[in-house]
């Protein structure tokens, strides 16, 4: 063995040496690995320290060390730190090896004894390993500066604006006729109160009018080819009808129009918007579309009442318009698809479609709002009568195992400023139903004082059934929340004329799709998985792709503009630094070997695999490659080999782990095979 | 050594081992309570009940009416958000109160149910006109006549059977339940 | 023919014969057979429960284990019965230990018990096997006009947990539907009767007793169906006592969904148990024509 190995085992304070006896490891990698090219074995208190990482630095100049093993924590944490070591003391940062000791063992166990001895294997395997590995470089591609964000709600919005001040293009991809989201449809912001729309259309009006963003709404993204820094993106602009080089925007086709149809979109179900259509009244852009499943004249042949008065010349309304196909090509994608809401109708003892004054929170949102179905009188549904107590339930389908484990997040807030709004318009008692009031964030719990200033009953207690059915004097006629109040021991039966449902945000019904269609995967309850909940929320294990917002999980409006703001800085990072450097842990198909027969193109979760017809070969893109191996290990042929994880090095390690190389044991290695 | 176990301990060991989750991921919500069609006529309801349970408050447990008036409605164990089986949990304190022979003063529910399971033990099949004198005194007289009228009209309508029946392999029976409940009753 | 194991339970020996003589009577006429089980045993009914759960669990798992051995599925009408061998099915399935014990005190009557045998409600059996379809052609005397009150009860729904359909289950009102009937909208059809508590705890059920029965005559109900032995007695031989405590004037005949299903495929009321009543069934019978036979 010609190499030069030195081994280093940190304590990491008693994380590691209180199980494992980290001295004794240390000596004896020193002198039973010595045959195998040990030349020094060290251990130390903190090797991520910057002394521990001397250490290793100095060893490499004084030494000559050509490779290096650090026995420590899981390489998630410190490969980064300790390559980036062995780099600044000459040594390629390929070339060094992190061992778990801590993850894999002395946190897993508690027998110190096996527990050393399993630290000896580890060490020992990682010893035989490195002595294979090969120096590498890292790939580094260019980053196109276009960026395309999907979703144009506060979140997407938030980070187009940032995105394009700075100077770069930015595709905005929203599926609905116009961008706002759900923030559109409510009618107040807690803890300010801000009228919602006041706050969001300037910046609706900024994203819609910049001139590095380009708007695309009523659009969808189908396809994503390419890789970090190299997107292909297909998106289908799907036909308006409307022409906009000529519309105005000034609403004479959709007055006119006879189609009535429920919008279970904006409206929430509550009221109704014509065939042809613009959202609601301050949409971005202010073009209308026609819904041609509702639509007369597409679906018998007669009608055209919006092209006859429309007023424009040319006329605006065109039937024969086709869905266009883009095809943008951007550098970094971000995802900001935002959330549905839990569908009360799951919870049948709630009433929720079965009696109508109960309401669902966004149903109370149109309500409320001044430009709503109801011109923000709170109103029962029969749209007259107004309501002389409402009731308010919080978690509705939320910390419940039997819908969703989580909590929402916003419910508590959101019920607390329906208790506001009611008390502002009406004389209504209010009753606030609740297992715990979460008012974490920046001025929250001061608002929910002042919520209990102004009056109305808090009851803890999680709703047990909504009712109609009388059973004692007074009920008659109303809606009966059953609850046990807790605070004070008794099951109580409190009428009321209207009921809302706070109910739960839940990922959006296609989120799994969609994730598919970008390479990144979901949690177990739907949400886009970040790739550190902690330290990094707002990038995906896949390179060059972010999320933010609701799609990530529940949050309010702040911590939105917050992580939309944080994506956008990741990219604006990463388009200014022009290119960018991937980790070169990837699989090399070699060509002599592959008979073609595809089996990995469909396996990798990456896409990362294209076909060659020509050849019949296949080949993988090292830049959209991940090194997750699952091609390697497909192969019939074993054509696919994973630089960094060899037949050699992984049997190597093998050898190693069973101590088969201590002692003048032979290690059994096949020979090397022509690359 | 025998580590003495806490009260909320020995109630989780007799309940069953693969009924829902444990008594302690309660978060108080009250849904059990809310929904319970008996909560008005307990002392305390299912919720503050298992908040004693947890609290290890043995004796206030016991003391309470609660877990023998429970219906085993089962209303409470599909609605609870964290997946406890608090129907269970009553059981569970039934087994507990009669194995400790403590119970609320003037309840019929632990003497009926061990008498009903004594006539079980002995034929394998109930008979009502042996359970009787296990409640019939504890209504009051105005309550014992009408008691006697009811069951003289079931009869009279021939609803309450004369003789009591059994199983027929009885000593394959027995010998079943004496292995069985050899463990003391333990779930 | 589908053929099951027949699990009367103790109350449907004499105190509910009626419901026993009335599932034979529309079984026969369904295409089910029901053989009774040999040497059955009691439940256990709560009681076990309060008293030892491993007793509990042997004497479930006894019956089970005899009809594993008649390879034939349990049918049972009570939902009290019902819900304690089901429940303990699924219990000794799933757990291991559990399953060791008992099948060891099995052994001394020479059975083993290994969940084979699936345990269904008389209801679900009829909805499920024989369909409302099939059902509704038998009913040859339909009872027009009807106002039927559907009620479920507690164990023959829970504690199975499937959210949704335990909150608004709607096949035992599609099943009164097949006899020509109204099924009324019954708001306390899910709620408890009482069960046992009519004996241990008097002045609770009482109390839930006349819950249901006021809630049946204010939504018009001739009659209420009941799919358990504890339903129908609780709700039907205490009115009296309930009419004394609340002052009331209830008299709502109770009658097992069976007997009201064999009424309308016309069979005789005798023949149905029906007359063993406290309260006269009378305003049910007249509902029946009596054409000639079909």
């Amino acid at each position: 063995m010609s190499e030069r190995v030195g081994v280093y085992i940190c304590h990491c304070g008693s994380n590691i040496a209180g199980t494992v006896d980290v001295e004794a490891v240390a000596k004896w990698a020193g002198e039973k690995l010595a045959p195998r090219g040990v030349v020094v074995a060290r251990d130390y208190k903190f090797m991520c320290s910057s002394l521990g990482q001397e250490l290793v630095e100095k060893d490499i100049h004084e030494l000559g060390l050509t490779r290096v093993v650090v026995a420590a924590c899981s390489p998630h944490l410190h490969e980064k730190t300790f390559r980036g070591a062995c780099a600044r003391a000459g040594l390629n940062p390929y070339l060094c090896e992190l061992v778990s000791v801590r993850e894999q063992d002395s946190w897993v166990h508690t027998d110190r004894q096996a527990a050393t001895q399993k630290a000896m294997a580890l060490i020992s395997g990682a010893v035989e390993r490195v002595v294979h590995d090969a120096p590498l470089e890292p790939l580094h591609v260019p980053i196109n500066p276009a960026t395309l964000i999907v979703g144009g709600g506060i979140a997407g919005i938030s980070a187009a604006l940032e995105i394009a001040d700075s100077g770069t293009r930015v595709y905005l991809v929203e599926r609905e006729p116009s961008i706002g989201g759900h923030m559109a449809q409510f009618d107040k912001t807690f803890p300010t109160l801000d009228c919602s729309a006041c706050i969001l259309t300037p910046k609706m009006f900024d994203a819609g009018n910049h001139p590095n963003i380009t708007l695309l709404t009523w659009s969808e993204v189908e396809k994503v080819d390419g890789y970090v820094g190299n997107f292909t993106v297909t998106v289908r602009k799907k036909a308006r009808y409307v022409n906009t080089a000529s519309c105005t925007g000034c609403g004479i086709c959709w007055e006119k129009c006879p189609k009535k149809v429920a919008d279970t979109v904006f409206e929430a179900g509550l009221g109704n918007r014509k065939a042809v259509y613009r959202p609601f009244a301050q949409a971005v852009p202010k073009y209308p579309v026609i819904d041609a499943e509702n639509c007369t004249y597409f679906k018998t042949g007669k009608c055209k009442a919006c092209q006859l008065f429309c007023p424009t010349e040319p006329n605006s309304i065109d039937f024969t318009q086709k869905d266009e196909i883009l095809e943008l090509k951007v550098g970094n994608i971000l995802l900001a698809t935002g959330f549905d809401l839990f569908d009360a109708k799951r919870i049948p003892q709630y009433g929720y479609g079965r009696l109508p004054n109960v309401f669902t929170s966004l149903e109370f949102e149109r309500l409320c709002n001044a430009a709503g179905p109801t011109e923000g009188k709170i109103v029962l549904r029969d749209r007259k009568t107004v309501p002389q107590s409402v009731a308010i339930i919080h978690c509705v389908g939320s910390r419940d195992e039997n819908y969703n484990r989580y909590c929402s997040a916003i419910c508590c807030m959101q019920s607390l400023k329906f208790a506001h709004i009611v008390q502002e318009r009406t004389e209504a008692e209010v009753y606030n139903f609740y297992i715990d009031i979460r008012a974490a964030a920046k001025d929250y719990e001061e608002f929910y004082d002042r919520i209990l200033e102004e009056g109305g009953h808090f009851i803890r207690g999680k709703v047990a059934e909504i009712t109609d059915a009388a059973r004692f004097p007074g009920e008659e006629g109303k809606l009966i929340v059953q609850v046990e109040d807790t605070l004070i021991g008794k099951q109580r039966r409190i009428p009321v004329d209207m009921v809302v449902l706070s109910a739960g945000l839940e990922p959006r019904h296609d989120a799994k799709e969609v994730g598919k269609r970008f390479g990144i995967s979901c949690s177990v309850n739907g949400w886009f998985t970040e790739r550190h909940p902690k330290l990094d929320p707002v990038a995906t294990m896949t390179e060059g792709i972010f999320i933010a917002g609701c799609a990530q999980g529940p949050k309010d409006i702040p911590a939105t503009v917050v992580q939309g703001a944080a994506a956008a800085a990741r990219i604006m990072g990463r388009i200014q630094q022009k290119e960018i450097a991937l980790e070169p842990i990837r699989a090399t198909i070699d060509e002599a070997r592959c008979s073609g027969c595809r089996i990995c193109n469909s396996l990798c979760p990456f896409n990362a695999i294209t076909f060659h017809e020509d050849r019949a070969v296949s080949e993988v893109n090292p830049a959209l490659c991940q090194g997750c191996g699952t091609c390697v290990a497909a192969c019939p042929a074993g054509a696919i080999s994973g630089t960094g994880f060899s037949n050699d090095q992984v049997l190597a390690q093998l050898e190693g782990i069973l101590l088969r190389n201590v002692d003048g044991h032979k290690v059994a290695v096949a020979e090397p095979v022509a690359a | 050594m025998a580590t003495t176990l806490g009260f909320s301990q020995e109630v989780s060991n007799l309940m069953s081992a693969t009924r829902g989750n444990p008594i302690r991921t309660c978060i108080q919500c009250g849904t059990c309570s809310g929904s319970c069609p008996v909560a008005p006529f307990m002392d305390h309801g299912p919720r503050r009940l298992i908040a004693m349970v947890n609290a290890d408050l043995e004796d206030e447990v016991l003391a309470s009416n609660t877990y023998w008036y429970c219906a085993s409605c089962y209303q409470c164990t599909v609605r609870c958000p964290q997946g406890i089986d608090i129907a269970e949990v009553m059981y569970a304190l039934d087994r507990y109160s009669l194995k400790k022979n403590r119970y609320k003063k003037g309840l019929v529910g632990p003497g009926f149910s061990e008498t009903f399971v004594n006539i079980v033990h002995g034929t394998g099949r109930s008979y009502e006109p042996l359970l009787a004198p296990s409640y019939i005194f504890s209504y009051g007289p105005k309550g014992f006549f009408g008691e006697v009228q009811t069951a003289m009209g079931l009869m009279l309508k021939g609803r309450i059977p004369l003789l009591p029946s059994r199983v027929k392999r009885l000593q394959g029976f027995r010998r079943m339940f004496s292995r069985a409940g050899s463990d003391g009753g333990a779930s | 023919m589908k053929q099951y194991a027949y699990f009367p339970g103790c109350s449907l020996e004499k105190m509910g014969l009626s419901y026993h003589m009335s599932a034979m009577e529309t079984t026969q006429r369904l295409g089910v057979e029901l053989h009774e089980l040999e040497d059955w045993n009691c439940c256990g009914a709560t009681a076990y429960f309060h008293v030892n759960g491993d007793l509990a669990l042997a004497l479930n798992a006894r019956n089970l284990a005899m009809a594993e051995k008649q390879n034939l599925d349990v049918v049972c009408p009570c939902s009290g019965c019902y819900k304690n061998m089901s429940s303990v099915r699924a219990e000794l399935q799933a757990d291991v230990h559990a399953a060791g014990r008992i099948n060891s005190a099995l052994e001394a009557d020479n059975l083993h018990f290994t969940g084979k045998s699936a345990v269904r409600h008389l209801v679900e059996v009829l909805v499920e096997d024989v369909g409302l379809d099939e059902i509704k052609s038998r009913m040859t005397h339909p009872l027009a006009g009807m106002k039927i009150a559907a009620y479920y009860g507690c164990q023959m729904v829970r504690p199975k947990k499937d959210s949704e359909d335990v909150e608004q289950p709607t096949f035992f009102e599609e099943l009164m539907a097949t006899t020509g009937a109204d099924p009324i909208d019954f708001p306390l059809r899910l709620r408890c009767c009482g069960g046992s508590l009519i004996i241990s705890s008097r002045q609770p059920a009482l109390s839930l007793v006349h819950d249901l029965l006021q809630n049946a005559v204010d939504h018009g109900a001739t009659v209420i169906a009941t799919a358990c032995p504890m339903c129908q007695i609780n709700l039907e031989c205490y009115q009296r006592q309930v009419n004394e405590v609340f002052g009331t004037k209830f008299s709502v005949p109770v009658l097992y969904f069976t007997q009201l299903m064999g009424l309308a495929m016309g069979v005789a009321p005798k023949r149905l148990g029906i007359g063993s009543e406290f309260v006269s069934p009378k305003p049910v019978l007249a509902f029946c024509d009596r054409p000639s036979a079909a």
